[in-house]
């Protein structure tokens, strides 16, 4: 357990995770900060993506996983059978490693969701969230006369903002990113690793990154992961100046992985 | 790089400037000193290696941070990498004015020859703070023209301040052997103006590494 003054926004504990009978977690425990930006690292198959899916319920379409233990977000826990799971992804929202905007205009990707949970109603407050969810996104400026435009005929860096943009347009209180940048070039991954860390003056954002510097930069707190196990868990400055664990050390610092 | 490498950068050059500024005053104290001939007031510099360590430390741990974190190239390594080597100048530095300081206030007495002593002193103290203030300007100045000119002043104090202590080096080995007697207190008083000597090529150091950092090519040091 982390030592600090934060406040917890997620707790998970003793978590175990199957697909059938290959056990991919093993008895995960940690508290994710509010407001943070939480780094989770370690080789391919570590089990990272499979934890990150395991906060918005995202295994659960996944007909053999079977999970115990709890993850429990404002003091409730999300895998108790009194919780409907489109809840859950509605407070906590995720962007894909590939930009995956709908085959609609700008304007329709980030009108979608609000308008179909109810947000808000189609006229002045749809268009009001949607400008806001793109500046936020630090889209706006770029698309602001192209509104009708297809989501898809955005650049790659673009398209990852607009979904950004559809994300907090239904109010998450989490983001969650799966290796956001992997398919970007650096400029526009620097655009992204700004607004994350714009971002989290909002939310509680969790990000898997194959980018161990991009970790470095823009996270916390900085999570380990190694055959499905939590290794190390701490500020990302402790684990990339002074890891406790060797086998972060050694992951860190490239010797394996 | 990102708005935190920006800040963290921003900081230690802040934190670097601080340190600079702490041994530039206490040149400026021990130089108002000389010029009144109060040299009794050489005691108020307050300068410690222990004090300038413990912020050096502090400037270390948040350069080693920032490479960990940030992974800098160019630049923006170059920099780092200097401040590194610059904290330590900075430690000697401030020593060796706290060293003159006190050598200085110990030894001299009226028994010597203090308008020879003083003649000589003002000019090598004044040079010694001019190239550190010149060299620690540096850690600010962006233009490639701007930089090289100040480097170049500092280079030419510190030549002044070697010419200083050899002609007082030469002017008190005659007072020695005239007076053998204070010989002690007067290779005291060299020992202590040596000090001023050592500060002006700190002060090239300190500007070889900024010039470095900020211009590029191969990193120097004196």
């Amino acid at each position: 357990m982390i030592k600090n003054d934060n406040k917890s926004k997620i707790d998970v504990k003793n978590l175990n995770l199957f697909y059938g009978t290959n056990q991919a977690l093993f008895d995960i425990t940690a508290s994710l900060y509010e407001n943070k930006i939480t780094a989770l690292i370690g080789p391919s198959g570590c089990g990272k993506s499979t934890f990150l899916r395991c906060i918005n319920r995202m295994n659960d379409l996944i007909p053999i996983v079977k999970i115990n233990g709890e993850i429990i977000i404002d003091n409730k826990n999300i895998y108790d059978k009194d919780v409907d799971e489109v809840s859950v992804r509605k407070r906590i929202g995720m962007v894909f490693q590939q930009p995956n905007p709908f085959p609609k205009s700008i304007y329709d990707n980030v009108a979608y969701a609000p308008l179909k949970h109810g947000i808000v109603k189609k006229g002045k407050d749809c268009d009001e969230l949607v400008e806001s969810s793109l500046i936020k996104s630090g889209l706006w400026n770029e698309v602001k006369d192209k509104l009708n435009n297809p989501g898809t005929s955005l650049s790659g860096g673009q398209q990852q903002r607009l979904c950004i943009a559809r994300t907090i347009a239904i109010k998450p209180e989490v983001i969650l990113m799966d290796e956001p940048t992997s398919a970007l070039d650096p400029i526009s991954t620097e655009k992204i690793e700004a607004l994350m860390l714009e971002l989290k003056q909002d939310y509680t954002i969790i990000t898997v990154t194959h980018n161990m510097q991009q970790a470095a930069r823009v996270a916390d707190y900085t999570a380990f992961f190694h055959l499905g196990k939590l290794i190390e868990y701490d500020e990302t400055e402790t684990i990339f100046v002074n890891p406790h664990n060797k086998k972060t050390e050694d992951y860190i610092t490239g010797r394996f992985g | 790089m990102l708005k935190p490498y920006e800040t963290k950068l921003k900081n230690i050059k802040e934190e670097i400037s601080k340190i600079g500024a702490d041994v530039i005053d206490s040149l400026e104290l021990s130089l108002n000193s000389l010029t009144n001939k109060d040299i009794g007031q050489l005691k108020n510099i307050e300068i410690t290696e222990k004090k300038l360590l413990i912020k050096s430390n502090e400037i270390d741990n948040m350069i080693v941070t920032t490479l960990a974190l940030y992974s800098p190239e160019a630049k923006d390594l170059r920099q780092l990498v200097s401040y590194l080597k610059i904290t330590n100048e900075l430690v000697r530095t401030g020593s060796n004015a706290k060293d003159f300081a006190k050598k200085f206030r110990k030894s001299y007495s009226d028994d010597l020859n203090t308008s020879i002593i003083i003649e000589y002193a003002i000019p090598l103290l004044k040079s010694s703070l001019l190239s550190l203030q010149t060299s620690i300007s540096i850690i600010d100045e962006t233009d490639a023209k701007q930089i090289e000119e100040r480097y170049h002043r500092v280079i030419v104090e510190e030549s002044k301040t070697d010419d200083l202590y050899l002609m007082v080096e030469k002017n008190i080995l005659k007072l020695i052997t005239k007076n053998l007697d204070l010989s002690k207190e007067y290779f005291d008083i060299l020992s202590a103006l040596r000090r001023l000597e050592k500060i002006a090529d700190r002060a090239v150091s300190i500007a070889n590494l900024l010039q470095f950092a900020q211009v590029g090519g191969d990193m120097v040091q004196s």
